[in-house]
């Protein structure tokens, strides 16, 4: 016996709620926020006059909205570097029998489960100019090497991007680990025997085979980075001057300390453009190496 | 019972359940408005102002107060969506003039705000609170007190440097001297985002901008003189940098919170801040309010040129609230002196309107001859049209403290925005 179609069709109707729900709560605000970003809305009730590509020109004309976007791609490719090839190195060190490898482990992990927030104040004391990190710094002998971390803008960024790897590199060792765990131990003796070392496995049999998880490391890096917001706004609130500002600050003071949340979507809009793609040339360049074993 | 029919109840079920789950189906709850019940979004510090008041206006009106508050950044984010959205409260805090998106200049010709005019209150406010509160005229802003920025300084730190409290311009930079000769930092600088660095704009502007020409802001609206090519602006800055060499050094690195702990704990000798500041840096030392005193930033070397900062905080009427009566009346009832006095001493503030003089205002008490006599002006953001002449005055500032942009590079985008308008 079967049931008749309509019959079959049945439960889905029970999916409407959340779709509605989903559809009022993410669908309609991403369509509404695009369409913002052609309209010079200022969060009044009278309303928005549609202004075409007008916000996108003004982002190309204003000095400072370039700034931001310059600011962001330098803080998510650094990022992305150093996070993943620290990654890695913390990963494959602590991929051997080393007896304190869980509790190293622990504590490379530990600062990724706290809010951002958190470690923006935590950071933005230790960075003080005379702060824990110069005082260490001169009580090493190495007083030469301290400096307004936050306070000059040749250094803030650079600030910026290390307290982001700081807080992160144990979530990206912690997936290099999981890929480490996947590549089968016989390959490594195989390759062994016939001759190769260290280096020479690493390169011919361990990284290959860490491919999967490498797209997987720099997709989310650089996805995170390429909107981070929290530890900036904290930190340096986008300083000094506009060393700092990234597109997200900048979609965040003009909607909310300037009311032009026009303007404000068009970043946006920008953003989400950047983010998408940088991801998709990152997927496509990093799977073309991806090998399986 | 058919399936399509089964089908179709299901359905408006379901929908009827979600809808009502995401507030589009109003309750008995909300209807706040027909129950007497008056709600309130404020600040912080003015729910702490209103902590010993509202109870009294409850029991005395039969009103039923809702009062909710969030630090004044974040409710000024929150604030334009509420009314946008149309959940805004009766009665809410706004910022003077036209500084923000939800400063009453702005909320007030938009049409967001209840004109509050032929109140009686109104009658005690100065003229320039007039200004900071009205929009052609109508007035939309309540005053509930106002805040002064002020030197605060360690009274043991300066003793031993055996400085006094400097009255002029000369005087300021000789105590800078003998204090930096003492082993401390003489002015403690907490730059780190730029909201302490636009105090010290403000501080020398009052004396030496708009204190010898009040009417100055009127004709940069009207275009007959700007920032860049007016002598006293350039002074103003140039005074700045002059006290560059005092201050904690590589200050853009420097949060406001670290300065005042500085300070408190006698590691430097004096910060400029706004009076509701003062709590937090008492609060540092184990001595409280006794051990530091303030005095108005001298910018000239004659001392009755000196003119005080301030600014008022402005309560506002939703122009869509059902409880227009019981709001007044509540305005009322704050502008009687008695409810005047409670708050300014409850959070230290300066008097808004003129109906008390015998406030218990200790740590202010060296800068309330300013206000008795009339030696005050806004804070300069105040004045200007728009938020983001001070939005770029917070990060360009900094630039021209590091030496990367110079005064007449920072006068010029001061400019820029400032002739943009008011959106």
């Amino acid at each position: 016996m079967t049931l008749g179609r309509s019959r079959q069709r049945f439960p889905y109707w029970f999916l409407v709620p959340a779709l509605v729900v989903y559809g009022v709560v993410v669908i309609y605000p991403t369509i509404a926020g695009g369409v913002y970003a052609f309209t010079d809305w200022t969060g009044s009730r009278d309303g928005a006059n549609v202004t075409g590509l007008a916000n996108f020109g003004a982002i190309l004309e204003d000095p400072d909205a370039m700034a931001a976007l310059r600011n962001t791609v330098v803080l998510a490719v650094a990022v992305t570097i150093v996070q993943t090839v620290l990654g890695l190195g913390l990963a494959i060190t602590l991929h051997t029998r080393l007896a304190t490898r869980n509790v190293l482990r622990t504590l490379f992990f530990l600062p990724a489960v706290l809010p951002p927030v958190i470690i923006g104040f935590l950071w933005q004391y230790l960075l003080t100019p005379s702060g824990p990190v110069n005082e260490v710094l001169g009580n090493l002998g190495l007083g030469g090497l301290a400096q307004n971390w936050l306070g000059d803008s040749s250094v803030a960024l650079w600030s910026v991007v290390g307290v982001i790897v700081w807080q992160n590199v144990g979530l990206t060792m912690i997936i290099y680990l999981a890929g480490l765990e996947g590549i089968p131990v016989e390959l490594n003796e195989a390759a062994a025997i016939d001759g190769a070392g260290w280096w020479r496995r690493l390169r011919g049999v361990t990284l290959p085979l860490l491919m999967p998880a490498t797209t997987i490391v720099v997709s989310l890096t650089l996805i995170s980075s390429l909107k981070v917001f929290d530890q900036v706004f904290v930190m340096t609130g986008g300083g000094p001057g506009y060393a700092t500002e990234t597109l997200s600050l900048t979609m965040y003071k003009e909607a909310f300390v300037s009311g032009q949340f026009g303007y404000s979507a068009a970043v946006a809009l920008v953003l989400t453009m950047l983010v998408a793609a940088f991801a998709l040339v990152q997927l496509g360049a990093t799977r073309r190496f991806e090998v399986r074993t | 019972m058919s399936p399509s029919t089964k089908r179709t109840l299901a359905v408006a079920l379901a929908t009827v359940l979600t809808a009502a789950g995401c507030g589009f189906v109003n309750s008995d709850d909300e209807d706040a408005g027909a129950s007497g019940k008056v709600s309130a979004f404020v600040s912080t510090e003015q729910q702490l102002g209103l902590s010993s008041l509202h109870p009294k206006f409850e029991q005395s009106a039969g009103v039923t107060f809702d009062l909710t508050a969030a630090p004044t950044a974040d409710l000024n984010e929150q604030l334009r969506v509420q009314l946008t959205s149309g959940t805004a409260a009766d009665i809410f805090r706004v910022s003077p003039g036209l500084s923000s998106p939800v400063a009453v200049g702005v909320l007030g010709g938009q049409g967001e705000l209840a004109d509050l005019s032929t109140a009686d209150w109104t009658k005690s406010m100065s003229a320039d609170m007039r200004g900071l509160a009205s929009v052609d005229d109508k007035v939309y802003g309540f005053p509930v007190g106002q805040n002064a920025i002020v030197m605060a300084y360690n009274k043991k730190v300066f003793a031993e440097a055996g400085v006094e409290p400097p009255r002029t311009w000369s005087e300021l930079l000789t105590a800078c001297d003998r204090l930096r000769a003492a082993g401390v930092v003489p002015i403690s600088a907490g730059f780190t985002g730029g909201v302490y660095l636009q105090f010290w704009v403000y501080a020398l502007a009052a004396s030496l901008v708009y204190g010898p020409e009040a009417d100055l802001n009127d004709r940069m609206l009207a275009g007959e003189v700007d920032f860049a090519d007016h002598a006293a602006w350039t002074t103003t800055f140039e005074k700045f940098l002059a006290l560059r060499e005092y201050m904690t050094p590589q200050a853009n690195g420097v949060s406001s919170d670290q300065s005042t702990a500085d300070v408190a704990q006698g590691r430097a000798a004096m910060q400029l801040m706004v009076s509701s500041g003062l709590p937090a840096l008492f609060d540092g030392s184990e001595g409280g309010a006794a051990d530091f005193g303030v005095f108005a930033l001298p910018a000239t070397d004659d001392a009755t040129e000196t003119r005080l900062p301030v600014a008022p905080d402005f309560l506002a009427v939703n122009k869509n609230t059902n409880n227009l009566d019981q709001v007044n009346e509540f305005l009322d009832f704050l502008a009687e002196p008695a409810n005047v006095k409670s708050y300014v001493e409850t959070l230290g503030m300066l008097p808004a309107l003129d109906v008390v003089d015998d406030a218990k205002l200790d740590s202010l008490e060296p800068v309330l001859s300013y206000v008795k006599d009339k030696r005050t002006t806004p804070f300069a953001n105040y004045l200007w049209p728009n938020g983001d002449t001070q939005q770029r005055l917070l990060q360009s500032g900094q630039q021209l403290l590091a030496d990367e942009i110079g005064i007449p590079d920072l006068l010029g985008q001061l400019d820029a925005e400032f002739d943009k308008g008011t959106p």
